[in-house]
């Protein structure tokens, strides 16, 4: 038990540093890149990635909260695939 | 300790109580209904039935978006004859970084059971070898299924990479016990209301991302629970003094990797995933019969690793559509445990499986898997089979 805390903790510590270590960054790539680069890379990870024609707008806002919780996408990622996939449907 | 783990789930309720009471009215939601049906067979040449139909399912997935931040997520599983809630998960997003999540829900621990098992994600006709009751005398949901629970979940941009993270407390495992109602040092994970102790399991994972187009994630994941319960006493037939398994820890550690990569040389998308899953529990006295007390090294090792390649950008409609797979898994159940696949001199050792599947995407979520398996075990016994499954994604 002492083992899993003391790995929390580190989790924790390191996740904080990373956030961080994200704030000074002055230039970050992946936040550069456009909505449907980022549906290119991303939604094909796991399962082949959806067209944009295969939901609606209302569908992909929900589909969106989806999967940014089972696949830990981060906030801005999400946000512009699903600007993306309703801009292109 | 006990203190510190009530601190951190008062914690986590407060928080969440709070917020949702701020979202509970804003009204209209937005609710989808997806998920996946399937049909499967097996042919075995050196079985008297030799084709058999063995398998369906149908999974319906509700989601509902409740507000920009409340979110519930839930299944429906039936399948062979069983029908449960998988999931029925309720999820607030706190800030960009955080998501907060109760209920019950497939264990982040791993890669395998939340993001590659469901129905539709998973390209061979069944699962990987895996601790479940075709290998051990239980399913253990070591590292799939469900637990009843809190996490708490996010993804945090790093640059030109990224991580993400999920920590979680729950039900803790429970120590298996024989039809005399013994424990007997097998584990099982899903202990959705049945807990047999106050102790809870916390656990968690984290994903790296290192490179700026995402294509590789690793993740690193842990958990830790008390297995065992005052209740169940041991007498030492030796000297016939009891005790209990109310210390008795599961505790668990796995390694994933995932990379997926488009290959324009190879006109190809090319898939490498796997996991490596270890589980110990601690050293505990059993009974190996009604007069002989027994203790074992309690630890199994379980992998698996798969490729697979999609010639996805060809123009062949047919050979486009087509994805070759190569998956090779092991089992390794303790080496001295009263049950676990044995060698001809009684000990312990690993089953192997080695499957060479095809895939024909009909879209992006239906598809019909067929695969020839080849399980290897430790007393020489092998099993060739063929399998076939269809999945339909909706
Ligand atoms: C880390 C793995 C992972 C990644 C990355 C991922 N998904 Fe998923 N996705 C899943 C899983 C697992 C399911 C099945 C959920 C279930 O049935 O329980 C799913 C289901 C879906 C579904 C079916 C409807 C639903 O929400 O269940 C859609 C649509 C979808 N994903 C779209 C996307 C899009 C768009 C992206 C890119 C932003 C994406 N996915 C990235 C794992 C992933």
């Amino acid at each position: 038990m002492k083992k899993i805390l003391t790995i929390i903790a580190i989790t924790c510590i390191t996740i904080k540093g990373m956030l961080l270590i994200n704030g000074c960054a002055a230039t970050s790539e992946i936040q550069a890149k456009s909505g449907a680069q980022l549906w290119g890379e991303n939604c094909l990870r796991c399962h082949n990635a959806p067209s944009p024609a295969d939901y609606s707008d209302a569908q992909w806002a929900t589909i969106g909260n989806h999967m940014k919780v089972r696949a830990s996408l981060t906030s801005d990622e999400i946000t512009k695939v699903i600007e993306f996939l309703q801009s292109a449907n | 300790m006990r203190t510190l783990k009530f601190m951190m789930l008062g914690l986590l309720l407060s928080g969440f109580a709070t917020v949702y009471a701020q979202d509970a009215t804003t009204g209209a939601t937005k609710i989808v209904v997806s998920g996946a049906g399937c049909f499967g067979a097996v042919y075995n040449a050196d079985e008297d039935i030799k084709v058999n139909f063995n398998h369906y399912g149908f999974s319906p997935v509700f989601l509902w978006k409740l507000s920009d931040k409340l979110f519930f997520e839930s299944e429906i599983e039936i399948q062979d004859g069983n029908m449960e809630l998988e999931y029925g998960k309720i999820s607030y997003s706190l800030n960009k970084y955080m998501t907060f999540g109760c209920g019950r829900m497939l264990s982040p621990f791993g890669a395998y059971g939340e993001r590659w098992e469901p129905m539709f994600v998973e390209r061979f006709p069944n699962s990987p070898l895996r601790a479940d009751d075709e290998q051990l005398p239980d399913d253990t949901h070591l590292a799939w299924g469900a637990m009843m629970g809190l996490d708490v979940r996010g993804g945090i941009p790093l640059g030109s990479a990224k991580m993400n993270y999920a920590l979680f407390i729950s039900n803790g495992p429970l120590l298996y016990k024989d039809e005399n109602g013994r424990p007997t040092g097998l584990i099982q994970y899903e202990n959705l209301l049945d807990e047999n102790n106050t102790n809870k399991e916390l656990g968690g994972r984290i994903g790296i991302l290192p490179f700026s187009n995402s294509s590789l994630e690793i993740g690193f994941s842990g958990k830790h629970g008390i297995a065992g319960s005052a209740s169940d006493s041991i007498m030492n037939l030796t000297d016939s003094s009891y005790s209990n398994y109310a210390k008795i820890g599961a505790t668990a550690t796995a390694v994933d990797f995932n990379y997926v990569k488009s290959i324009p040389e190879l006109s190809s998308v090319i898939t490498v995933r796997g996991q490596y899953t270890s589980l110990t529990v601690d050293k505990a006295d059993y009974y190996l019969n009604d007069s002989t007390n027994y203790s074992f090294d309690n630890s199994q090792q379980n992998y698996f690793a798969q490729f697979s390649i999609r010639p996805a950008m060809v123009k062949s409609k047919l050979f486009k559509n087509l994805e070759f797979l190569v998956r090779y898994g092991s089992l390794t159940a303790p080496k001295d445990a009263a049950w676990g696949a044995k060698d001809l001199n009684g000990a312990g050792g690993a089953v192997t499986r080695l499957d060479l599947g095809l895939c024909y995407w009909f879209s992006w979520r239906s598809g019909l898997r067929v695969a020839y398996e080849m399980t290897s075990r430790p007393d020489g016994t092998k099993t060739n089979e063929l399998l076939a499954k269809f999945v339909t994604g909706f």
